[in-house]
């Protein structure tokens, strides 16, 4: 049976409620994902930062919409508004109820957790809560191909 | 979950040509002559124990720059769970070339990498909420630049605090720090100084004399290199001499790390028993040495070897 963890990234890659948004920012950079788990002290998965969600909040116009002859106003105004929050802690930030999903659990429930909330990453943990790793849309495409024929690309 | 920490790890790359040369420019067309690979004492011996079939390995420490995400993959590849902070500067590279006429083998070692004072911070706090599902912590090899010789020492208190073993293969000033710590196994490497607590290492009497200082300055047992053979102290002030026997060495890359992961390996399956514990992670590195392969495979490999190696108490 395929499972999730035959495909998931084993990363322990994350950052504690406790951090700032700032050290969420420069991780998000380093490691090139714009989305990061939130662990408790004891690596207990417990929530989601997205960069879209600091984004949100430093944007003064609604997301999405920036036309360009403000570009350059708003730009000022979003560095501005982070300095204002980056030593806020991740806990104000982060979004707890995010699916995750178990090592054990079949990949066929990837698609439909992906799909049904749009989600690019799924955290994954084992049993006890916690953090494992993590599974992309990418993965799940991956296994895709792999159940139709050979994978040795 | 089982931990070991690397924080100077590297990208090791093996050059396999047939002259090396100055000035002759090489030309290398087969893969089989190209190797690449993630180095790094800790790292090395999580693999084995992934191979050894424990299901949740990880590997703790630095990683660095767009080099670092290509590491993080290639550790991956291994199944091992990675667990680094990512610094702003590129990681090392070590370049070995083996050459056949006439056989040599150069190594161009990397020492350059630094991390910053931040990246160190966020190292124990990543370090120590990552460890509580782990008993026994595995702590191996250098440090990089930037980072102060008291981290070993900060990092078996971290795990003294959570009531976790600390196996510590160190050297130099880091492993002097360490001590105050009192880490549970502590192993010595010197190879570069031949010194063991400042201490220059020569006869068997220098080797016992440390081995005995090292438990003073809080070691609860030590495990000594010596050439081929390791000096075991129990604490209970027992000295051992582990010598293999009928073998023939080919190969040393890998024989410490096959070593160190055997030794968990053995803890894990069967309880603590230090000379036990150690016979058969002899076992295990005389596996490696014997054969041209880095990494141990399975268990099978390693308990053939355990008649062939003598453990003999020490008078002293």
């Amino acid at each position: 049976m395929a499972i999730v963890k035959n495909y998931m990234m084993r990363s322990l890659n994350s950052v504690s409620y406790e951090d700032t948004v700032e050290d969420a920012i420069v991780y998000m950079h380093k490691t090139e994902m714009p989305i990061l788990p939130v662990v408790d002290e004891e690596n207990h998965f417990i929530g989601t930062i997205y960069s879209k969600n600091i984004l949100k909040n430093i944007i003064p116009e609604q997301y999405g919409f920036i036309n360009s002859q403000r570009i350059l106003y708003d730009r000022n105004q979003a560095a501005e508004n982070l300095s204002d929050i980056k030593y806020r802690k991740v806990e104000e930030y982060m979004v707890t109820k995010t699916d995750t999903v178990l090592e054990r659990d079949n990949m066929d429930k990837i698609a439909d957790i992906m799909l049904n909330n749009k989600e690019s990453y799924l955290f994954v943990t084992n049993d006890e809560g916690y953090l494992r790793g993590y599974i992309s849309r990418g993965d799940l495409l991956y296994y895709l191909l792999c159940t139709e024929g050979e994978c040795d690309y | 979950m089982i931990t070991t920490v690397t924080l100077n790890p590297s990208i090791d790359r093996e050059y396999f040509i047939d002259e090396h040369k100055p000035m002759k420019d090489q030309y290398i067309y087969d893969n089989e002559n190209l190797k690449v690979y993630p180095g790094g004492k800790g790292l090395i011996a999580a693999i084995n124990l992934k191979n050894l079939g424990y299901s949740d390995v990880q590997n703790i420490g630095f990683i660095g720059g767009k080099q670092g995400l290509f590491f993080e993959k290639m550790v991956q590849d291994f199944q091992v769970t990675t667990n680094y902070v990512y610094t702003s500067q590129e990681m090392r590279n070590n370049i070995k070339i083996i050459a056949q006429n006439p056989p040599s083998n150069t190594l161009y070692n990397d020492y350059t990498y630094s991390v910053s004072e931040r990246s160190v911070k966020e190292l124990k706090k990543r370090f120590k909420r990552s460890i509580r599902e782990s008993d026994l912590v595995m702590i191996a090899g250098s440090i990089p630049s930037g980072v102060s010789f008291d981290i070993y020492n900060e990092l078996v208190e971290i795990c003294n605090e959570l009531d976790k073993d600390v196996y510590l293969k160190a050297s130099g000033e880091a492993l002097n720090r360490a001590l105050k710590a009192e880490p549970k196994f502590v192993v010595p490497y010197f190879k570069h100084t031949h010194k063991i607590l400042d201490v220059k290492v020569e006869e068997l009497d220098d080797y016992i004399k440390m081995g005995r200082e090292l438990q003073k300055k809080g070691a609860q047992y030590v495990i000594m290199p010596f050439h081929t053979n390791r000096l075991l102290f129990d604490n209970d002030d027992t000295i051992y001499m582990l010598s293999p026997r009928e073998y023939c060495i080919r190969n040393l890359l890998g024989a410490g790390d096959a070593y160190n992961a055997a030794f968990f390996d053995f803890i894990y399956q069967n309880g603590f028993d230090f000379i036990e514990a150690n016979r058969y992670a002899a076992a295990a590195a005389l596996d490696i040495a014997e054969h041209k392969t880095v990494f141990l495979h399975n268990r099978e490999e390693i308990e053939k070897n355990v008649d062939n190696i003598i453990i003999e108490e020490m008078e002293v």
